[in-house]
């Protein structure tokens, strides 16, 4: 049972990490990220990457979905912005791998705040219809605007260079990729502890009495609006530069989908939710794939004829998931603290 | 009671997944003696279809080789996964699969994972490449130096069609109907082209959404160019049957046709009447073919006595290819390197594939543009040859 956790100061209670056993663990896993590449082979290097890429889109639509209660489903064309922008101004301007990232998320945040308009007027499946319009409209641009596009074919994209070093394998990638998404994390979980953060919280628990709290709702609805695509943008960028390719057909629209899962399947509303959520739907159907490949001796012909199988317990997966834990993903982990907390008493 | 149940399960999904991964890399093992063939197909997802059948036809080929005694003294092995036709799934399969063994042959499921892991391929400089995609782009040695195809690319298939209906009727009227995809968009402009320097007459050019159900606009375009064949890309099935039932209640005289992937027997099988006089260029014979020149067919029906679509023929084809390039070379007594097999492949001149293409092929480049027009006989169930084989000259 821990003890003596008192705060006595508004500082101390607001803090990131407010116990010892918190800050050890995240000094663990700050070292397992380190050191994480010198250990795991390309393919698992390969899917950290993906992950991480993920992680950074779904705290991106959390911010939008889980904290300010907008559904969306125009993030996998958020992401497609920000991988067109790295794509041409790599490809045309020749500016730096963080400047186009970077830039990336600006472009994306720009279209995200034109998509977002609508919001003020509509909320919910409505708003999920007009952002699905949005993507559908973005995606007839990325087709037809060839000079920038080039359209159907696509874009090829060079390898990302920083300090003169080429990252062109996930190897090299992994060292900016997580770090970006760390920061970008860390970036969402700080938002949480400002005005701008309470404010996209009071909008999404009842918006009629946050603006009478006096939060102007357009401004509020359109900053998180720009805040979730450019986070789309960022991870957008970094999907170009860890793929180098990027076509219309990028981005599908299940690719949204996969995100407003991420969230969900995650845990709505809390910075721990879409890492998992992301982590869990990036990870599973590979894991499953070692069930099937382990099946292989005693089931003949196992690749084939269970693949199909795989994707109906990953489909039943999420079904489990979300009804033995509608809280998603991080309630697990937030009952396994607290189990640690009031250990030897029962929870 | 709950919580403990819920525990109990969640903790022993968590320990059966970890307890598979740990497993499967002790079983991850590597011989000397083996040549591996890496396949990033999809088995699951839209073209599962496909890719199942792929499989079977890379497996069979696997299969009748080692039986023969192997390529130059080593046994072929598949090894593949699954990759739901996405892209950065057939990358993760590409990275686990070459991490567990070592692969100089790989076959990849679309053209956006040819695109993607190109320059992974050009970088490694190990590994061949071909797979189901047919983009023209990929026709491209000094783009794509170290993959090919196992048939002619796109807009050579249309070729295929154009030199058939320039033979039938001089100064043709054609439309082209295309699908609003990458697949769907790839031939046509170059097709255009063609087409008017060949003296035919393009009347119209139609595209579809990719999952267009109802044509009914479409139709009445079509109706309105009146064309004497209808050339569609980009498409598996839907909408094509729709296509056809409509234009035969209008009574339109075209006739229709279609690439590769849109002729598959038993999915016209399926769409029954309308389905009747549809044409299409198909590189391969089919299943059914008992022509005499045609040994590795008797083979196949023996191995597998039900129909096999025509993603069969072409995972086989593309594994007897490959084969053949890792053969050449080791019997050269070269290094299995991206370079060298690709060379080797070039080298195949008058090559006799069994009967399952009807021609002795060559390979200069990055793809064997030959292939046959078949035609769909309602009554007899079957795609029924409508011409001899052409091959294209360049």
């Amino acid at each position: 049972m821990r003890i003596a956790t008192a705060k006595e100061t508004y500082v101390a209670d607001e803090g990131l990490l407010t116990t010892n056993t918190q800050r050890a663990w995240m000094i663990i896993l700050a070292l397992v990220l380190v050191l994480a590449p010198f250990v795991l082979n390309a393919y698992w290097l390969y899917l950290a990457c993906l992950v991480a890429i993920n992680v950074a889109s779904a705290t991106g639509l959390n911010i939008l979905t889980g904290y300010t209660g907008l559904v969306s489903l125009g993030q996998a064309a958020f992401m497609a912005v920000g991988a067109y922008a790295v794509a041409f101004l790599d490809g045309h301007l020749g500016t730096p791998f963080l400047l186009n990232i970077f830039a990336a998320g600006l472009v994306a945040a720009a279209v995200g705040v034109l998509v977002g308009v609508p919001s003020l007027r509509v909320k919910g499946l409505y708003l999920a219809i007009a952002t699905i319009a949005a993507s559908f409209i973005l995606h007839f641009v990325f087709t037809h605007w060839v000079s920038v596009t080039g359209g159907m074919s696509g874009v090829n994209v060079a390898p990302a260079r920083l300090f003169g070093i080429e990252l062109a394998s996930p190897f090299a990638l992994y060292f900016v990729i997580v770090p970006i998404t760390a920061v970008m994390v860390l970036g969402a979980a700080n938002l949480f502890r400002t005005r701008i953060g309470r404010a996209f919280i009071a909008i999404r628990d009842r918006d009629i009495s946050a603006e009478v709290l006096g939060i102007p709702l357009l401004q509020y609805k359109l900053m998180s609006f720009a805040l979730s695509s450019f986070y789309a943008g960022v991870a957008g960028g970094m999907w170009a530069y860890f793929f180098r390719v990027v076509t219309p057909e990028s981005f599908p629209f299940a690719t949204s989908i996969f995100f407003l899962a991420a969230v969900i399947v995650g845990g709505l509303g809390t910075i721990l939710g879409p890492i998992l959520g992301a982590a869990f739907m990036t990870l599973v159907p590979e894991l499953l794939k070692y069930v099937v490949e382990w099946l292989g001796p005693v089931f003949p012909n196992a690749g084939a004829a269970l693949s199909p199988v795989r994707t109906i317990v990953f489909g039943a997966l999420i079904v489990f998931f979300l009804v033995f834990e509608p809280q998603g993903l991080a309630e697990i982990v937030r009952r396994i603290r607290r189990f640690f907390h009031l250990w030897p008493f029962k929870t | 009671m709950t919580d403990l149940n819920r525990r109990h399960i969640l903790g022993l999904a968590a320990t059966a997944g970890l307890a598979s991964t740990f497993l499967s890399t002790l079983s991850a093992f590597a011989d000397e003696k083996e040549l591996v063939i890496g396949g990033s197909i999809p088995l699951t997802g839209v073209f599962a279809f496909a890719g199942v059948a792929i499989e079977a036809g890379i497996s069979d080929f696997v299969k009748i080789a080692n039986e023969a005694g192997g390529v130059a003294g080593r046994k072929l092995r598949l090894a593949y996964e699954d990759t739901a036709y996405k892209v950065d799934q057939s990358v993760a399969v590409f990275n686990k699969l070459t991490t567990q063994n070592d692969i100089h042959l790989y076959y990849g499921d679309s053209t956006g994972f040819a695109k993607t892991i190109n320059e992974e391929l050009n970088r490694r400089g190990s590994i061949l490449m071909a797979g189901a995609s047919f983009g023209s782009e990929l026709n491209n040695p000094e783009k794509y130096p170290f993959q090919f195809m196992a048939g002619p690319d796109y807009v050579e298939m249309i070729a295929i069609l154009l030199e058939y209906i320039a033979k039938q009727q001089k100064g043709a009227k054609i439309v082209f109907v295309n699908s609003d995809t990458e697949f769907g968009r790839d031939p046509i402009e170059a097709s255009v082209k063609r087409a008017k320097e060949m003296g035919l007459d393009v009347v119209g050019q139609i595209v579809t959404p990719p999952t267009a159900v109802d044509v009914s606009t479409e139709i009445l375009k079509l109706r309105r160019a009146n064309p004497d064949f209808t050339i569609f890309h980009g498409y598996v099935l839907a909408p094509l049957p729709e296509f056809l039932s409509q234009a035969k209640q209008l009574g339109l005289k075209s006739r229709f046709m279609g690439t590769f992937w849109s002729m598959d027997n038993s999915l016209w099988a399926n769409v029954g009447a309308p389905a009747d006089g549809y044409m299409g260029v198909m590189p391969y014979r089919y299943y059914y073919d008992t022509a005499p020149d045609a040994p590795i067919l008797e083979k196949i029906r023996k191995l597998r006595p039900t129909y096999q679509a025509t993603g069969y023929m072409q995972g086989f084809l593309t594994a007897m290819l490959m084969t053949e390039a890792a053969k050449r070379t080791l019997e050269a007594g070269k290094a299995l390197d991206a370079k060298n097999l690709k060379a080797s492949l070039n080298t195949i001149k008058d090559f006799d594939t069994g009967g399952i293409i009807g021609v002795p092929i060559s390979i200069p480049g990055n793809s064997v543009p030959v292939g046959r027009i078949y035609s769909y006989s309602a009554a007899e169930k079957q795609m029924k040859p409508a011409s001899d084989w052409i091959s294209l000259k360049k």
